[in-house]
C-alpha cells in the first residue's frame, strides 16, 4: 500500500522540472461572448484554477504543456499553451448528449459511461408548457406510466409507475430531490434543470426503497455571468370529456319509468299527470319546471398564470441562483371554493472556502393554498343531477324537486354543494439542505448532506346551516343537520423528516487506460408525521368561523407516527480507456418497520457497459458516434408497508355504550405476520445506446424485473374473526418489457427539424403466490390475483349476448327471477344450470398498468419559430367505470343519452344495450361482467407549442438578451373509444366522478436580461 | 426523545460509524396497544368486553343507518324501494350469493363477534381481576357468543362453528358444521351464561347480558327449533321445551319484568331500559349513534305497505274485513287497533305539527313512526332534523311481551289452548288497548290470531320476516304483489321456496373458503 502512495507522489513531482510562465486568458461563451465565471483550467500534470467572473484566468505552466479548460454545461477544450498570453478562448455550450452529464445515486456520471438504464428529462424542453406539478410533465419518458385521475387545483397530482406494477403495495417510486428525499410536486417546476429516472439496478444503490425506480430531481444552478429570468404565461381551461347525459326532462322521466316498467313495477316515479303537468308548467315557469344543463350549469372555464422570476449566476468562488414563483389558478366548478395559489422561494448556493473546502445551501420552498367546498363530493354529486333539479328559485334561495324521486331523499344541489362552506387547505413545506465537500489527502472526497423536510398543514373547514327548497311548495329540505352544522373543523398536520447521509469518494487514474472510482457512504432517515384536528359547533351563523367563535365542543382527534431508516452503500466504478465500462453497488439497511431479527437487508447490483465505437474493427467510420452494449443485474427492495404491520395491534375505538356511558373498547382488527420482510426485486436489463450518422439517436432496452416475497394484505375468510387480512409476503410476480426510444435531428435550408419517438411494452405476470388466490371485490369490480395471469385480473361473467325472447330465457340457465327478454345473458361456465360466481372467467388483460405506452413528436424551428406537438398514449388495458352515469340511473342518478336509443326493445332486437333499467334495481344486468368492461386506450395530442424567440437585434438596443413568446395547447384532442369520461381518469377510477381532465389553451412570455 | 435519537443518528453515521445500538430503528405506535401485552388489566379486560358488544352496532347487524328497520322491508310489511343494504332484492327473491349488502356484511359481523367473544373467553384468563366480575363477564361473553352463532344459523343455516381466538392455520378451511351441533352449543354457551350472569344491573353496567337475556334467548332458540323451518315437522315435545323456557323467564323472580305501560314511549330514548327491555342494542349520540330518525322521518326506506295497515284490527278487535266491525273504508284510519297510530303515519294523519299529504311519505303514502322521536307534535328543539348517525334511541332486541307471545305461541302449538295461553296473549293485548280474545279459539284459529299478534306487535322492528320464515308462510305471503295506502300496485314479489327460506353463503367467503358448500338453488 505504501509502495503504491509513494509511486503515486513522485509521478506527481515528475513535470516540476519544465520551465514555467504565467499564461493568462480570457473565457468566453461561444454562444453569446459572455464572460464564464468558473471554468475549471489545469494544466496537465500541473495545478489548476478557476476564471473569474469576468472570464479571466492565470496560472503558472510551462510553454508547450496542454490547458484543460473545463465546466459543466461546456463542452471541455483543450488548449496547447504556445505563449503566455492566450487572449479570448471561446467554450461552446455541450449540446450532444454524449457529453451531457447524469445525476445519479450519490453522485454524478458522463452519460457515455453509464451502464445502467438511466432516462433523464431535460425541463428546458417544457419551457411555457403550463405544468402545476412536475409530475404532469413527465409524459414521454420510456418506461414510466404517467397517470393523472385527478385534476382539481392543488391535488392534481399524477401517479408514477416505473416499468409496470412490481408490488402489490405502494407502488410510488422513491423520489430525492438534490439528494435528499422529497416530493417532486413540493417544488417549482421551473426550478428543476433535469430529472433522472434510475429504471433498473442503477436504482439499488436506494436499497429498500428502489424496488419501484428511483426519480432523481435536480435544480437549477448558477452559471457564468448573473442573468435574471422572467416568465409568465396565462392560459383558459376547460373539461375534455363530460358524460353525455339527458338533459331533457321529459325525456328523462319517460326513459326513468321505462326503466322501472321493464324490471316489472308497476308504480313508477312520475305519474302521466306529474308528466302533462311538467310539459305545461316548462312553458311559463322554468323554476318549478326546469329543463336544466347541470354541466353548463355548475361547469365554467377555469383560468391559470403563472409567474417566474429568478437571478443566477456563478463566479470562481461561489454559485448562486435565487427564485421566486407565483401560480394561480381558479379550476372549472362553479363559486368560490375551487382555487389554488403557490408561491415558490427557491435557492440554490455554494460556496469554495478554500482549496479543500467548498459548502452550500439549498431551500426549496412552497407556501401554497387551494379550496374546495366543504362538501368535496361536488362530483359525485354533479353526476347525480336531473334536468328536473331546480337550480335556484326566483329570490336565489338553492332548489331542489318537488318530484319524488328515488334515492334523491336529499336533494343535492350542485350550486349549493359548490357555495357551501369551504375547505381550505394551507401548506408551507420547506426543504432545506447544506452540504459540504472536503478534499482529504489521496484524492479522498468526504461529501456530507443534511435535509430537512418540513411539512406544515392546515386544513380549515367550516360548514354553515344549509338548506333547499321545494320550487313548488317552498318547504325547506336540510341539507346538513343543524345538531351537527354550522360547524368548524380545523386539521393541524405537522411533519419532519430528516435525512442525513455522507460519502467518501476516491477515484483514481492507473496508467493511460485504467480508471475506478470508489465511494462509500452511510445515512440515516428519520420519518415523522403527526397531526391534531378540533371542531367545534355551536355557532350563531356563518359569519363568525374561528373554533373560539363556536360553544360546543364537538371532536378532537390526533396521532402521531414515526419511522427510521439506517443504510450503509457503496459503489466501485472501473473503466478500461473509456471502453469497457464496469459498475458495482451495494446496499445495506435497516428499516423499523419490520420486526426485529427482519430488519436487515442486503441489495448488491453490478453492471457493465461495451462502448463498441470505440473498438478499432469499427474504425473510424461516420457511421457510429456511440454504440454502447449494457447489462445490469441487481436487488432492489420495498420497504413500503403500513407501519406496524408485523404487530398484532389492538385497536381502541370499538366502544359501547352502556347505560348511557361509552365505553372504552378495544379490538384486534386484523391479523398480522410478525415475519414480514422486504419484497426483493432481482431486475435484470440490456439495453444499447447508438448515436448513428451524427443525427440519429436510438435507444433500446429490455428487462425483466422479478419480485419475490411480494407484500399483501391476503383476505382470510371472515369466520377468522371478522379480522382484516395480514401483510405477507407471499409470492412472486414479473414484469417483462421492453422500451424503445428513437429521436432524428435534421434540417432542409434553414428548416431545423426533429422527429422522436418512444415506445414501452410491459407485461406483468404472477408467477406464484403459493398456491392462493386473491380476491379483490373493492368498489363492486371483481378482481383475481391467480399464478399465471397479471396481477388484479378482472375476474367476471362473460355476457354471450341479450335474450331475445322469453322463451329464450326459459331454455337457458337460471340468472334470477328478474330476467326476460332483452336482459344480458350469460355463460354458464361450469353447465350447472346456475348463473353464479362459479361461471366467472378471468380476463387476460392488463388492469393496472397499459401493456403500451407510447408517444411521438415532431419539432421545427425557422428564423426563430419554433413548432413542437407531442402525441400521447396508451393501449392494452381495460377499465370497468361504474355507478352514477357508467349505469343507468344509478341509485336515483341520471342515465347517459344512448339508453335513449341503442338500448334492447321488444322492436328494437339488434340493439347494443340491454333493456333499459335502473342498475340499482336490477342486478341481473349490471353484475360484474364482461359487457361493461370498456377499452382504456387512447391517443391525444398532449401539448403542441408555437414559439417565436424576437431576434437579438431589436433586443440589444434594450440590453435585454433574449425575448420569446409563445403559444400552448395541452390535452386539445383526444382519440378513445369510451367517450363518456376521460380514459387518463379511468385508469387509476372506476367511477365518472373524479374531478375531469382539462384541456388548456395559455399563452405567454419568456425574458432574459 | 425524538430529537434525541435523531442527535445520535447523525452523531454515530456521520463518521460512517457502524455499530451503532439497534435501538435506533426501534418505534412503537401511539395509538394502538399490541396483543403480546394487552390483556394485563381489568381495564383492558373491561375494553376487550365492551368491543363484543361494540359489533352489535353495525351495519351488517343491528346498527349502522337502521338495520333492523331496513329488515322489515324484506317483508309483507314494508317496502325498502332504495334496496338499502339489499333487503328489497330479498323481499323480491333476486338476492345472490354475489349480492351485496345484508348477506355478506351479516356474515362477517357474526363472526367479529365471535372471534372477539373467543379471544376474550381465552385471554381473560390472563388478566389479574377480581373473580366474581371475570365470571360475570365470561357469562357475557357466552351470551353473546351464543347471540352471534343463532343469528348465523337462523339466515344460513349451517355454519362453521368456530370457538377458539382467530387462527388462520386451523379455521381458513373449516366446512359448515351441522346446524344441529351449533344449536347444541349455542344452548349450551347461554346454560353456561344464565348460570352465572346477574338478574340486574344498575347505572353504568345497564345494558350488560342479564340471566333472563339469556334465558329468553334460549326461549326464542327453542321456539325457533320447535317452528316448522327447523324442524322440518311439528314436534309437540319440542314446542313444549320452548313453552317452558319461555315460562322461565315469566318465573324468573327478582327481575321486575312486565309490560310497559306506554307502547308508543316504549321505544323512545327516554324510556330506555324500563321493564319491558330484557336486552337491547345501546346507541349514544354522538360517539355512536344510528340514523333511526333520518330513515323514518326522511328517506322512508322502510315505507309501510298498505297490507299492514290493514292487517290492524279495530279498535273492538274485530278485523276491518268483518262487516260488523264498523270499518268506514272512507275513513280507514278511524277506531283502530291504538298501535296503528303508534306505529306509522299515514295520509291524513299529523306529523311534526304538519298534516300528512299522500306526498309527504310519497313512497307507499305510509311512514313509520315507531324507533323515532318524532311524532304528531313538534319535534324536540334541537332535535327538528337528526341526521344520519344522529340518533340514539337503543334497539330492543328481546323484550318481555316477545316472551309472553313465544310462550302463547309454543304452548299452543304443543298442548293447544289453555288458560295460560290466553293469559299471555291478552295481557300483550290490553296494554296495547284491545279486549280479550275470545275463549272459544281452537288450536288452529288460536295460532292465526297469535301470529297476527306478533305481526302487530312487532310491526317495524324487523321481526316478521323471520316469523314468515320460521313458520314457512313466506311462500304464501311474501310472493305477492304490493301496494300504496290507495290500492295502486308497486310491483309483484317472487319467492322461490326451494330457494329462498335460506340465505346464499356469501360468494367472497366460498372463494376464500371453498370448503364452504352453498346452499341449495344459488
Amino acid at each position: 500500500m505504501k509502495i503504491v502512495l509513494l509511486l503515486a507522489l513522485t509521478a506527481f513531482y515528475l513535470p516540476l522540472r519544465a520551465q514555467k510562465v504565467t499564461v493568462t486568458g480570457k473565457l468566453l461563451s461561444g454562444k453569446d461572448q459572455t464572460p464564464l465565471a468558473g471554468v475549471s483550467i489545469r494544466a496537465s500534470g500541473g495545478p489548476g484554477t478557476v476564471s473569474l467572473s469576468d472570464g479571466s484566468f492565470a496560472l503558472p505552466a510551462s510553454i508547450g504543456t496542454t490547458l484543460h479548460l473545463s465546466m459543466e454545461g461546456y463542452l471541455p477544450k483543450d488548449v496547447k499553451v504556445g505563449k503566455a498570453s492566450l487572449g479570448v478562448i471561446l467554450l461552446d455550450a455541450s449540446q450532444k448528449s454524449l457529453d451531457s452529464v447524469v445525476v445519479v445515486g450519490y453522485g454524478t456520471q458522463k452519460k457515455v459511461n453509464l451502464t445502467g438504464a438511466i432516462a433523464t428529462v431535460n425541463m428546458d424542453e417544457k419551457q411555457g408548457q403550463p405544468i402545476t406539478n412536475v409530475s404532469n410533465a413527465l409524459h414521454g419518458v420510456p418506461g414510466l406510466f404517467v397517470n393523472l385521475s385527478n385534476s382539481q387545483p392543488g391535488v392534481d397530482r399524477s401517479t408514477i409507475r416505473i416499468r409496470g406494477i412490481g408490488t402489490l403495495n405502494n407502488s410510488d417510486p422513491l423520489v430525492l430531490v438534490d439528494g435528499i428525499e422529497y416530493s417532486m410536486d413540493e417544488l417549482n417546476p421551473a426550478d428543476i434543470a433535469s430529472i433522472s429516472v434510475l429504471k433498473d439496478a442503477s436504482a439499488a444503490i436506494y436499497g429498500s426503497r428502489a424496488a419501484n425506480g428511483v426519480i432523481l430531481v435536480t435544480t437549477k444552478k448558477g452559471s457564468g455571468a448573473a442573468k435574471v429570468n422572467y416568465s409568465y404565461y396565462y392560459g383558459k381551461q376547460s373539461t375534455t370529456f363530460m358524460p353525455d347525459a339527458i338533459w331533457d326532462p321529459i325525456a328523462y322521466m319517460k326513459l326513468k319509468n321505462q326503466a322501472e316498467r321493464n324490471e316489472g313495477k308497476t308504480a313508477v316515479d312520475y305519474s302521466d299527470a306529474q308528466i302533462a303537468e311538467y310539459q305545461n308548467g316548462m312553458k311559463t315557469d322554468p323554476f318549478t319546471y326546469p329543463a336544466n344543463n347541470w354541466f353548463d350549469i355548475a361547469l365554467n372555464n377555469g383560468m391559470i398564470q403563472k409567474h417566474d422570476v429568478s437571478v443566477a449566476g456563478s463566479n470562481d468562488k461561489s454559485q448562486y441562483r435565487f427564485s421566486l414563483g407565483y401560480l394561480d389558478r381558479n379550476g372549472v366548478m362553479i363559486g368560490p371554493n375551487n382555487q389554488e395559489k403557490k408561491y415558490s422561494i427557491g435557492l440554490n448556493t455554494s460556496f469554495t472556502i478554500s482549496k479543500r473546502l467548498k459548502v452550500g445551501l439549498n431551500l426549496d420552498g412552497y407556501y401554497r393554498q387551494y379550496t374546495q367546498p366543504f362538501y368535496n363530493s361536488f362530483w359525485q354529486y354533479l353526476t347525480r343531477t336531473l334536468p328536473i333539479l331546480t337550480d335556484t328559485l326566483k329570490d336565489g334561495r338553492y332548489g331542489n324537486s318537488w318530484l319524488r324521486t328515488p334515492g334523491r331523499n336529499n336533494w343535492e344541489n350542485p350550486r349549493m354543494i359548490a357555495y357551501t362552506g369551504y375547505s381550505k387547505k394551507l401548506v408551507q413545506r420547506f426543504l432545506a439542505s447544506t452540504f459540504l465537500d472536503y478534499k482529504l489527502p489521496f484524492d479522498i472526497v468526504y461529501h456530507a448532506q443534511f435535509g430537512a423536510d418540513k411539512y406544515d398543514g392546515l386544513l380549515d373547514e367550516f360548514t354553515p346551516q344549509v338548506q333547499s327548497f321545494d320550487p313548488k311548495t317552498l318547504v325547506a329540505t336540510n341539507w346538513n343537520s343543524p345538531a351537527t352544522a354550522p360547524r368548524a373543523d380545523e386539521t393541524d398536520y405537522n411533519n419532519l423528516s430528516i435525512h442525513f447521509y455522507n460519502t467518501l469518494n476516491w477515484t483514481h487514474g492507473f496508467g493511460a487506460s485504467h480508471h475506478v472510482a470508489v465511494m462509500l457512504g452511510s445515512s440515516y432517515d428519520n420519518f415523522g408525521t403527526s397531526q391534531f384536528a378540533g371542531a367545534m359547533t355551536g355557532y350563531l351563523d356563518a359569519t363568525l368561523t374561528a373554533l373560539d367563535a363556536g360553544t360546543i365542543r364537538y371532536a378532537t382527534s390526533g396521532n402521531s407516527t414515526k419511522d427510521v431508516l439506517e443504510s450503509y452503500f457503496g459503489r466501485l466504478n472501473y473503466d478500461y480507456d473509456g471502453k469497457y465500462l464496469l459498475e458495482a453497488t451495494f446496499r445495506y439497511d435497516g428499516s423499523s418497520r419490520f420486526a426485529l431479527g427482519h430488519r436487515w437487508g442486503f441489495f448488491p447490483a453490478v453492471s457493465a457497459g461495451w462502448r463498441i465505437d470505440r473498438e478499432k474493427f469499427l474504425g473510424q467510420s461516420d457511421l457510429f458516434q456511440l454504440l454502447k452494449l449494457r447489462a445490469s443485474v441487481g436487488q432492489l427492495g420495498n420497504q413500503a408497508v403500513p407501519l406496524y404491520s408485523y404487530e398484532n395491534a389492538i385497536v381502541l375505538g370499538q366502544n359501547y355504550d352502556f347505560g348511557g356511558v361509552l365505553q372504552s373498547g378495544a379490538a384486534a382488527t386484523s391479523y398480522s405476520d410478525p415475519n414480514i420482510s422486504w419484497e426483493t426485486t432481482t431486475s435484470y436489463n440490456v439495453g444499447i445506446d447508438a448515436e448513428l450518422l451524427k443525427s440519429l439517436t436510438v435507444t433500446v432496452d429490455a428487462y425483466r424485473k422479478r419480485t419475490t416475497g411480494i407484500l399483501r394484505a391476503v383476505n382470510i375468510p371472515s369466520q377468522i374473526g371478522g379480522l382484516a387480512g395480514p401483510q405477507e409476503n407471499i409470492g412472486t410476480m414479473d414484469n417483462t418489457g421492453i422500451e424503445l426510444s428513437a429521436r432524428y435531428q435534421n434540417h432542409i435550408g434553414q428548416v431545423g427539424y426533429g422527429v422522436f419517438g418512444n415506445l414501452s411494452f410491459n407485461q406483468n405476470k404472477v408467477v406464484d403466490i403459493a398456491g392462493q388466490i386473491l380476491y379483490n371485490y373493492n368498489s363492486s369490480i371483481s378482481t383475481i390475483t391467480k399464478a399465471g395471469y397479471p396481477i388484479d385480473a378482472f375476474y367476471l361473467l362473460h355476457a354471450t349476448g341479450i335474450f331475445q325472447s322469453n322463451d329464450e330465457v326459459q331454455h337457458s340457465a337460471t340468472q334470477s327471477a328478474a330476467t326476460q327478454a332483452g336482459y344480458l345473458k350469460y355463460e354458464d361456465v361450469n353447465k350447472d344450470g346456475i348463473i353464479n360466481g362459479d361461471d366467472r372467467k378471468i380476463i387476460r388483460s392488463s388492469t393496472v398498468i397499459p401493456r403500451y405506452s407510447y408517444g411521438f413528436g415532431l419539432d421545427l424551428d425557422y428564423k426563430g419559430f419554433t413548432l413542437t406537438g407531442v402525441f400521447q398514449g396508451v393501449a392494452g388495458i381495460k377499465v370497468y367505470p361504474t355507478a352514477n352515469m357508467a349505469f343507468p340511473f344509478n341509485n336515483g342518478a341520471n342515465a347517459t343519452r344512448e339508453w335513449l336509443t341503442d338500448a334492447w326493445t321488444p322492436t328494437q332486437t339488434n340493439a347494443r344495450l340491454p333493456i333499459v333499467t335502473e342498475s340499482t334495481g336490477n342486478a341481473d344486468n349490471f353484475q360484474a361482467s364482461d359487457f361493461w368492461l370498456r377499452s382504456g386506450a387512447y391517443l391525444r395530442l398532449k401539448n403542441v407549442q408555437l414559439s417565436y424567440a424576437l431576434p437579438k437585434r431589436w433586443l440589444s438596443l434594450a440590453k435585454i438578451s433574449k425575448v420569446s413568446v409563445f403559444v400552448n395547447a395541452e390535452n386539445w384532442v383526444t382519440f378513445c373509444k369510451y367517450r363518456d369520461f376521460d380514459p387518463e381518469s379511468l385508469l387509476n377510477s372506476n367511477t365518472l366522478y373524479t374531478y375531469p381532465m382539462l384541456k388548456t389553451i395559455s399563452g405567454g412570455v419568456n425574458v432574459t436580461f | 426523545m425524538k430529537n434525541t435519537s435523531i442527535i445520535i443518528g447523525v452523531v454515530c453515521l456521520g463518521l460512517l460509524g457502524g455499530g451503532c445500538d439497534k435501538s435506533l430503528l426501534n418505534t412503537s405506535p401511539k395509538d394502538q396497544y399490541v396483543e403480546s401485552n394487552y390483556w394485563e388489566s381489568p381495564a383492558a379486560a373491561q375494553a376487550g368486553l365492551s368491543a363484543c358488544y361494540g359489533v352489535m352496532t353495525g351495519s351488517g347487524l343491528w346498527g349502522g343507518d337502521a338495520t333492523p328497520l331496513f329488515e322489515e322491508g324484506a317483508s309483507p310489511n314494508a317496502y325498502d324501494y332504495d334496496n338499502t343494504m339489499g333487503f328489497n332484492l330479498i323481499a323480491e327473491g333476486l338476492q345472490s350469493a354475489s349480492s351485496s349488502g345484508i348477506i355478506p356484511g351479516r356474515w362477517k359481523a357474526c363472526y367479529t363477534g365471535i372471534g372477539r367473544c373467543n379471544t376474550f373467553l381465552v385471554k381473560v384468563d390472563e388478566v389479574p381481576m377480581d373473580g366474581a366480575t371475570k365470571t360475570r363477564m365470561k357469562g357475557e361473553a357466552y351470551f353473546l357468543r351464543a347471540l352471534y352463532y343463532f343469528t348465523l344459523e337462523n339466515y344460513y343455516g349451517a355454519v362453521p362453528l368456530i370457538l377458539a381466538p382467530p387462527d388462520r392455520a386451523t379455521q381458513t378451511n373449516v366446512k359448515r358444521t351441522n346446524q344441529a351441533d351449533v344449536v347444541a352449543k349455542v344452548l349450551s354457551d347461554l346454560d353456561s351464561a344464565a348460570a352465572v350472569l346477574p338478574l340486574k344491573y344498575t347505572g353504568g353496567d345497564l345494558g350488560r347480558a342479564t340471566k333472563g337475556a339469556a334465558l329468553t334467548l334460549k326461549a326464542k332458540l327453542l321456539l325457533w327449533e320447535a317452528s316448522p323451518l327447523f324442524s322440518g315437522g311439528n314436534d309437540a315435545a319440542k314446542w313444549q321445551t320452548a313453552a317452558d323456557a319461555a315460562q322461565s323467564v315469566m318465573n324468573l323472580g327478582g327481575t321486575g319484568y312486565g309490560l310497559y305501560s306506554d307502547y308508543r314511549g316504549l321505544f323512545l330514548p327516554q324510556n330506555e331500559n324500563n321493564k319491558e327491555v330484557i336486552f337491547d342494542v345501546q346507541f349514544i349520540y354522538p360517539d355512536m349513534g344510528n340514523s333511526f330518525d333520518l330513515i323514518d322521518k326522511q328517506y322512508n326506506t322502510n315505507a309501510p305497505l298498505l297490507d299492514i295497515a290493514q292487517v290492524y284490527t279495530m279498535k273492538n278487535g274485530l278485523p276491518i274485513t268483518d262487516p260488523t266491525s264498523g270499518y268506514d273504508p272512507a275513513h280507514p284510519y278511524v277506531n283502530r287497533d291504538p298501535r296503528l297510530y303508534q306505529t306509522i303515519v299515514f295520509p291524513g294523519d299529523t306529523f311534526m305539527t304538519v298534516p300528512v299529504t299522500p306526498s309527504r311519505f310519497a313512497i307507499t303514502g305510509f311512514g313509520l313512526k315507531k324507533y323515532s322521536i318524532y311524532d304528531k307534535g313538534a319535534p324536540p328543539s334541537g332535535k327538528s332534523d337528526l341526521k344520519a348517525g344522529q340518533s340514539e334511541t337503543n334497539y330492543i332486541l328481546l323484550r318481555y311481551a316477545d316472551v309472553l307471545l313465544m310462550y302463547a305461541e309454543a304452548k299452543n302449538e304443543a298442548s293447544g289452548p289453555d288458560a295460560s295461553v290466553f293469559s299471555a296473549l291478552n295481557s300483550v293485548r290490553s296494554r296495547a288497548g284491545l279486549p280479550d280474545v275470545s275463549t272459544a279459539l281452537t288450536q288452529d284459529s288460536l295460532r292465526a290470531v297469535i301470529r297476527h299478534e306478533r305481526r302487530v306487535e312487532f310491526a317495524g322492528e324487523g321481526m316478521y320476516y323471520n316469523d314468515i320464515r320460521r313458520w314457512k308462510t313466506a311462500g304464501q305471503v311474501l310472493g305477492q304483489a304490493i301496494y300504496k295506502y290507495d290500492g295502486s300496485k308497486i310491483e309483484t314479489r317472487k319467492f322461490d321456496a326451494a330457494r329462498d327460506y335460506w340465505w346464499p353463503i356469501p360468494q367472497v367467503e366460498r372463494d376464500l373458503n371453498p370448503a364452504l358448500e352453498q346452499n341449495s338453488g344459488y
